[in-house]
């Protein structure tokens, strides 16, 4: 017999019963991802929270290392395969194990996207791993509404859903993102993660300027239900005729609009948890900690604005 | 599945799904707003993200042949099979499944004769990897005892030393020259360790006989006197079994 045994050694002690809850503080964390494992477990860095792609931990061993993690750190899980803005519905299987890891991992946040990944065609179901556009439609709204109760029925918890990251419109669109979320919120009792890195991207490749659309955010959308904010950085493109796109990649360290946008945010509503999203070309991890450390540093002045107003 | 919520935003949702597979947007133009993107480029961003995500995730699941094949080769072949077998699901652990049955049929591989059941050995390792150890799985009722497999357990038929492969590859490429590559049957159980998965040889006919219980059948059919002694020392006694007498 032979013994293949798994490349990284984890010296966690995965818990065996479920951890409890541990709230989400409003703190700037990291998005933990598996090059930092070895990392945090062992020099176990004074984090205040930790998040994830839960669609990375559903095998046994990769839960068994996120529920180590969970027993040292408060985790948000930040779902992008639950599809929340499918016609054909939600994938149920997928939605379940989901829970069975929810359930394990007692997460003080758990979120998901404003896009769809499932389609039902003619030659079945087709599922493509991005985070697709939706027109702003009443329709469509029904769906996601349809589809977010569902989620949190079988979750049995709040979920937070993110404004994504954007490169086109649909004409059919009636409605601006900001309303199309803030009356998603109303139907569902969901909150909003506002993801700024995503309002920059999606305003600029849209032509629009990134404040006027963050006002539009700040105005339609009630600063209660606005649980969790997203910080990252992202891809500049040359396009023939001196066009640029803007690329959602999170490969880089978090630019100058996003901390403008992110003090006006923190200014408004208050210190909120706050992530420091990094996914292509990930650096060292003091790095990522340097980022959190700038993001906690507003979050201060934030805090220190409310207590002088 | 038919839709529940009306027939534009389905509609609009397979075009796109399609186009974006395809590569070809011409029916979507109509639907997007003109702006300083042009669609074309827009679904273009989308669709290299979406083929990105699913290559490596076939990556993941297959180490070996990456290391054996080279990147280039590797994303050709990959995309190749998802054009033929685009993914249907969201969780894209099990997406490679049928991987090494494509390579077997994929004219570039045809070179690497063992390419496939590489493949087959890289997907099983990292399934069986993934699985909750110490579960029980099917059982068999022997009368006055129960045999009981492990749930993660796995069995697999190669034509071509595939372990071998994998721990020449990992260890020492150069190795590869040393191993003897014509073709001869293997089977192999693999089962989920606290860390690590154990693969162990065994005979067709204890494959065979694992297979029907996995399978829920009698595995007494076609079961051969002499077959006995490899069960007895290659399935009663294996670590993915457990014996039990009935109280």
């Amino acid at each position: 017999m032979s013994v293949h045994h798994f490349p990284r050694a984890f010296g966690l002690h995965a818990a065996s019963s479920p951890a409890s809850q541990r709230p989400i503080p409003a703190a700037a964390g990291i998005g933990l991802r598996l090059p930092h494992h070895a990392v945090v477990r062992d020099s176990r860095p004074a984090i205040p929270w930790l998040e994830v792609h839960p669609e990375n931990y559903l095998t046994s061993a990769l839960a068994d290392e996120l529920a180590a993690f969970a027993d040292r750190y408060p985790i948000s899980l930040h779902a992008v395969g639950l599809s929340l803005g499918s016609a054909c519905g939600l994938d149920l299987e997928h939605l379940l194990r989901l829970r069975a890891l929810e359930r394990r991992i007692r997460p003080g946040l758990m979120s998901d996207h404003l896009s769809w990944s499932l389609a039902t065609t003619n030659q079945g179901p087709l599922a493509l791993p991005d985070l697709l556009p939706l027109p702003y439609t009443e329709e469509a709204l029904t769906v996601v509404v349809a589809n977010v109760d569902r989620a949190q029925g079988v979750l049995d918890r709040r979920l937070l859903i993110e404004n994504p990251s954007t490169y086109l419109q649909f004409e059919a669109s009636a409605l601006s993102e900001a309303e199309f979320l803030a009356e998603l919120v109303r139907a569902t009792g969901c909150g909003v993660l506002l993801d700024i890195n995503n309002i920059v991207v999606s305003a600029l490749n849209q032509g629009l300027d990134p404040a006027y659309v963050l006002a539009d955010y700040l105005a339609m959308i009630p600063p209660s239900a606005i649980g969790e904010i997203h910080l990252a950085g992202h891809a500049v493109r040359d396009l023939p005729g001196g066009r640029r796109i803007r690329i959602d990649d999170h490969g880089s360290r978090v630019g100058l609009e996003v901390w403008r946008l992110f003090e006006t945010v923190a200014h408004v509503l208050g210190p909120r948890p706050t992530l420091i999203e990094w996914d292509t070309d990930i650096p060292e991890l003091p790095i990522l900690l340097g980022e959190a450390a700038v993001a906690q540093a507003i979050l201060n002045t934030a805090t220190w604005g409310q207590r002088h107003a | 599945m038919p839709s529940l919520f009306g027939p534009d935003l389905a509609a609009l949702q397979a075009d796109m799904a399609r186009a974006l597979l395809s590569g070809r947007y011409d029916g979507l133009a109509a639907a997007v707003q003109s702006g300083p993107i042009t669609a074309e480029e827009a679904l273009g961003v989308h669709r290299n993200t979406a083929l990105h995500g699913l290559v490596n995730a076939l990556r993941l699941d297959h180490p070996t042949v990456d290391a054996l094949v080279g990147a280039d080769f590797f994303d050709q072949a990959a995309r190749a099979f998802i054009d033929a077998h685009p993914p249907t699901g969201a969780w894209l652990a099990g997406y490679g499944e049928a991987f090494a049955d494509f390579l077997a049929g994929h004219g570039p591989a045809g070179e690497l004769p063992y390419l496939a059941d590489v493949a087959r050995f890289d997907f099983a390792l990292e399934q069986v990897g993934g699985a909750v150890s110490g579960l029980d799985g099917p059982a068999l009722d022997l009368g006055a005892a129960r045999l009981t497999l492990d749930g993660s357990l796995r069995l697999i038929a190669l034509h071509y030393p595939a372990p071998a492969i994998r721990d020449a590859i990992r260890e020492d490429e150069d190795r590869l020259a040393d191993l003897d590559l014509r073709p001869c049957r293997h089977d192999l159980a693999l089962w989920r360790l606290a860390d690590g998965v154990g693969v162990r040889p065994i005979v067709p006919a204890s494959a065979a006989f694992l297979a029907a219980v996995i399978a829920g059948q009698d595995p007494g059919d076609g079961l051969a006197e002499a077959d006995l002694d490899a069960l007895q020392s290659e399935v009663f006694a294996a670590p993915f079994v457990r014996l039990s007498l009935k109280t």
